[in-house]
């Protein structure tokens, strides 16, 4: 085990920076705070522990702890909401885990340029909720909505469930404030003032920074997008009979130029079989229904009542059977809750068994949906058939692109895990399918991740393949920026920066 | 500082066979939140809203848990976060392993039994909160729970709110009073013995009547708490009385979990809730409420009732009845993320979070600009009152019992605080 272990004065330099009181040395503390919902090893819980935690208020503390960690060489680790679905958040090499939570402030709502500023600790529910009353919405909105904060949406460069119609974080996000791995405050955005939103100036730091999860720095305040809180909201559930006519359908609705349509979303036939384990909303449909397209629209009444027309036309002319309000309205409503649940994992004999939900995802085009799909759910047979602690949940698929929902999709699969029984047998053999299944996203022109970022075990192998010269790029800027390699090592293979010259830190 | 390399002594240390026990009984409970990793409960929690620490939150609650069964964690290390829980419920109701799929496997995501049963733990392996600690002694050398301030509680005068009010000992029906309600706002009390001999309500007071026994049972004190039922049950039983009216929702909760748990099949009382039985009087029109209340208020909705009861309409149909009142309503799924934070004993331990969380409350009506806040809980009122009073424009916190009195033309004399 690489252990940084944090001598006495460094302990007594953090109490004079954040206190006492948001200190935290102990060991629920720590444990608490070294993983996230990703894919966990739990039999290897203890190797991932940081060694101490702050809680800052502010951007100046979070300067101050990330400078005295840049002295003395450890490992720090931003940490919001602790749940992304890639490693980010968890703390490879031990360290210093700054938890931004405490700092979830609303410091500027400007109606007049559409503007809402905020500390990154606040999370998005609990921002709309004070928002609703001025008739506007922030409307990033993931399958993580009521628990994620703005900082993790930053660090992933999070994709929102409504980014066709209002764009996705790396759009909503104007521009914010980082502290650097050195502990420098700057602000990046696009150019000019935090409430621009199209600059030419300069080159375009707000890209760099936005999904670099959390080895670049940490935002300490965010500038975000306002946009008029919908007045009208339209959902609609269509069922078909084979996966082949709901994912043309899906491609003809992405593509009908509706500007209020929001996003549509592609359920394919083992999702159907997981839901329909005993999902109520599934089991009373008939045999015949292999598949499913959820589409979503939001906007002003006048605009969206007879965009809903053109969607149920289309709907049908496509093959499909609209499931009615009930599962429309009410599945759409609860989006972020209904989808995954540990109750539905299943072993091989059909026994229920408690199952985390991991979810592969991976950004691809249209046309190659098919056949990617194949694959995956061979790639996860494969991995079942040799240990029947995993179970296929499924695959989703969802329209990707910022207000033009068209083009490319966040495709899922969604893999039970079993994993207290995991032992490093079969966490192996999961990592090895994730590098499979990344693998074959790339084979078909895609990206390995459209959402989640692509820093875990076995994907993450691919990342110099997926970026091609772009990878160096990055290693250059990380040495550039993080010179002695403090800020969230161990992610993004980006320790080879420094192994190349043989200095690793 | 200690690290990774005690985590061996730490699990022989604490392995005293009853944390053994508890993994055992609580370890799959645990695995289902913990891989879920949803955390949807966090940001209704009302202590996580204020502290933002993750070791406050339902998750981790769970998940150290998990740890312990690793040998990771021992109680030692974990019992002063599990402070941090009025047990309101609200973590339950927003899990979705309860929302979507808790009926068809008859699981319900049970944050709030997980925290009593550590508390429990705790208690039983010697690692005690010391405000707990003296409050549960105080509970049991004066037979009330001391309550807070400086009021003197004893058995001298546990009944000394009912004073003028001409109520019997003993019969079928018995009305409990609550130990802050018999100490401090002695007033609704008052206001609900004054409601049901107006409605025609027969009903007595019990001979000695001693702490219902539930904050100890939710600190972690098991055996003390039952100690305190069975004197209880066996009043009631001597004056044979078979319907107990509680006013107070943590008595409810206590008499109807609790209790039960304690004396299974041999627990036969019906115990009716105030806020209940007066929606039902007034619908009946045993109750009139004539005379007009003129006020703009809103609605506290208690988190054991709301949140751990489902109880939310029988108040809102009550304030609707009342002449002459203003009532600006906030829908009892929103008010999933309120409380007052004096609910199991975080007050004690950590009076500047129910001071906290019970002003952000305060902020919460004020934003309705009304004059008062009912709330249908005495333990809600006292911190919710503080901060009512501490605004440049106070908000005033009223006793739903005590509104319905004024309606009815009950005038009382000022009693108690």
């Amino acid at each position: 085990m690489t252990s940084v272990m944090l001598s006495d004065p460094v302990v007594g330099e953090l109490v004079s920076i954040v206190g006492r009181d948001r200190l935290f040395t102990d060991p629920a503390a720590r444990f608490n705070r070294a993983r996230v919902p990703a894919p966990f090893p739990v039999h290897r819980w203890a190797e991932h522990i940081p060694d101490a935690v702050v809680l800052p208020v502010s951007a100046q503390e979070v300067s101050e702890v990330v400078k005295l960690a840049n002295r003395h060489r450890i490992p720090v680790v931003p940490r919001a909401g602790g749940t992304g679905l890639t490693d980010g958040a968890v703390p490879l090499k031990h360290g210093i885990v700054i938890d931004i939570k405490l700092m979830n402030k609303v410091f500027e709502l400007d109606l007049e340029d559409r503007t809402v500023t905020v500390g990154p600790g606040i999370n998005m529910l609990k921002l709309n909720e004070e928002l609703r009353k001025h008739d506007v919405i922030y409307p990033d909105d993931p399958a993580s909505y009521p628990c994620s904060l703005v900082g993790g949406r930053i660090g992933t460069s999070g994709w929102s469930l409504i980014g066709g119609r209002y764009g996705h974080t790396r759009d909503l996000v104007i521009s914010f404030e980082m502290v650097l791995p050195t502990g420098e405050i700057v602000r990046v955005g696009d150019g000019g003032g935090k409430k621009v939103r199209k600059s030419s100036s300069g080159y375009q730091l707000k890209h760099l920074f936005m999904g670099h999860q959390g080895t670049l720095g940490i935002v300490t305040e965010a500038t975000l997008e306002l946009v008029p809180r919908p007045e009208a909201e339209f959902a609609a559930f269509f069922s078909y009979e084979d996966y082949e006519s709901a994912w043309r359908s899906t491609g003809t609705l992405a593509r009908s130029g509706l500007a209020t349509l929001a996003g549509v979303v592609l359920f394919d036939e083992w999702k159907l079989r997981y839901l329909r384990r005993d999902d109520e909303a599934y089991i009373p449909q008939p045999d015949s229904v292999r598949a499913v397209v959820a589409v979503a629209m939001y906007g002003v009444a006048d605009e969206v009542r007879p965009a809903a027309k053109r969607i149920m036309r289309i709907g049908k002319d496509t093959g499909g059977s609209y499931l009615g309000d009930e599962i429309s309205q009410g599945d759409w409503a609860s989006r972020h809750d209904r989808y995954a649940t540990p109750l539905h994992g299943r072993l091989p004999d059909r026994q229920v068994a408690p199952m985390s939900w991991h979810c592969e995802d991976a950004s691809i085009n249209w046309s190659q949906l098919p056949k990617v799909r194949e694959k995956w759910h061979a790639l996860v047979s494969d991995l079942i058939a040799r240990h029947p602690i995993f179970d296929d949940w499924g695959m989703f698929a969802y329209t990707n692109g910022a207000y033009k929902p068209w083009g490319d999709y966040l495709t899922e699969i969604d893999v039970g895990i079993w994993e207290q029984e995991l032992d490093d047998e079969s966490w192996e053999a999961w990592v090895n399918c994730k590098r499979d299944i990344a693998a074959v996203a790339l084979e078909h022109g895609g990206s390995m991740s459209a959402c989640h970022g692509s820093c875990r075990a076995g994907e993450v192998d691919l990342v110099p393949d997926e970026l091609g010269g772009g990878f160096e790029i990055m290693k250059k800027i990380k040495k550039a920026l993080d010179p002695n390699n403090i800020m969230n090592p161990g992610k993004y293979l980006l320790d080879r920066a420094y192994e190349d010259a043989g200095e690793t830190p | 500082m200690t690290q990774h390399e005690t985590q061996d002594d730490r699990r022989s240390a604490a392995d005293n066979g009853l944390q053994a026990e508890f993994v055992e009984r609580w370890r799959d409970a645990a695995y289902n939140c913990y891989s879920s990793g949803h955390k949807f409960c966090r940001e209704v929690c009302p202590v996580m809203q204020v502290t933002r620490d993750e070791a406050h939150t339902p998750t981790a609650f769970h998940a150290n848990i998990v740890a312990m069964e690793m040998g990771h964690l021992s109680v030692e290390d974990v019992a002063r976060d599990y402070v941090h829980c009025t047990q309101c419920g609200a973590c339950e109701l927003r899990c979705p392993n309860t929302l979507f799929t808790g009926d068809f496997y008859r699981f319900r995501t049970r944050t709030v039994e997980v925290v009593r049963a550590m508390r429990a733990l705790a208690v039983d392996s010697g690692v005690e909160q010391e405000g707990w600690k003296r409050w549960v002694e105080l509970t049991d050398r004066s037979r009330s729970e001391p309550v807070m301030g400086d009021i003197e509680v004893s058995q001298d005068h546990v009944a000394d709110w009912a004073r003028g009010l001409d109520i019997p000992i003993g019969g079928e029906t018995l009305l409990f009073c609550d130990c802050e309600g018999a100490f401090f706002r002695t007033s609704t009390p008052r206001a609900a013995a004054r409601i049901l001999k107006v409605a025609g309500v027969e009903f007595g007071l019990m001979q000695e009547q001693w702490c219902c026994g539930g904050p100890a049972a939710e600190m972690g004190y098991v055996e003390k708490a039952r100690s305190f039922a069975e004197h209880n049950i066996a009043d009631w039983r001597s004056v044979g009385a078979k319907r107990i009216i509680v006013f107070d929702p943590h008595d409810y909760i206590t008499f109807t979990e609790d209790y039960p748990r304690y004396f299974g099949d041999d627990f036969d009382f019906e115990i009716v809730l105030m806020v209940e039985l007066v929606a039902e009087l007034v619908r009946d029109g045993k109750l009139e409420l004539s005379r007009p209340v003129e006020k703009t208020v809103t609605y506290h909705d208690a988190c054991r009732l709301n949140k751990r009861k489902g109880i939310h309409e029988a108040p809102r149909e009550i304030l609707r009845a009342i002449p002459g009142l203003t009532f600006k309503d906030v829908d009892h799924v929103t008010q999933w993320s309120y409380c007052s934070g004096a609910g199991a004993g975080l007050g004690i331990e950590r009076p500047d979070l129910t001071a906290e969380i019970s002003r952000r409350r305060i902020e919460r009506a004020a934003e309705l600009e009304v004059d008062a806040l009912v709330s249908a809980c005495v333990w809600s009122e006292r911190p919710l009152s503080e901060q009512g009073g501490k605004r440049a424009e106070p908000i005033e916190v009223l006793d739903l019992l005590e509104l319905v009195a004024q309606s009815a033309g009950l005038d009382d004399e000022k009693v108690g605080s």
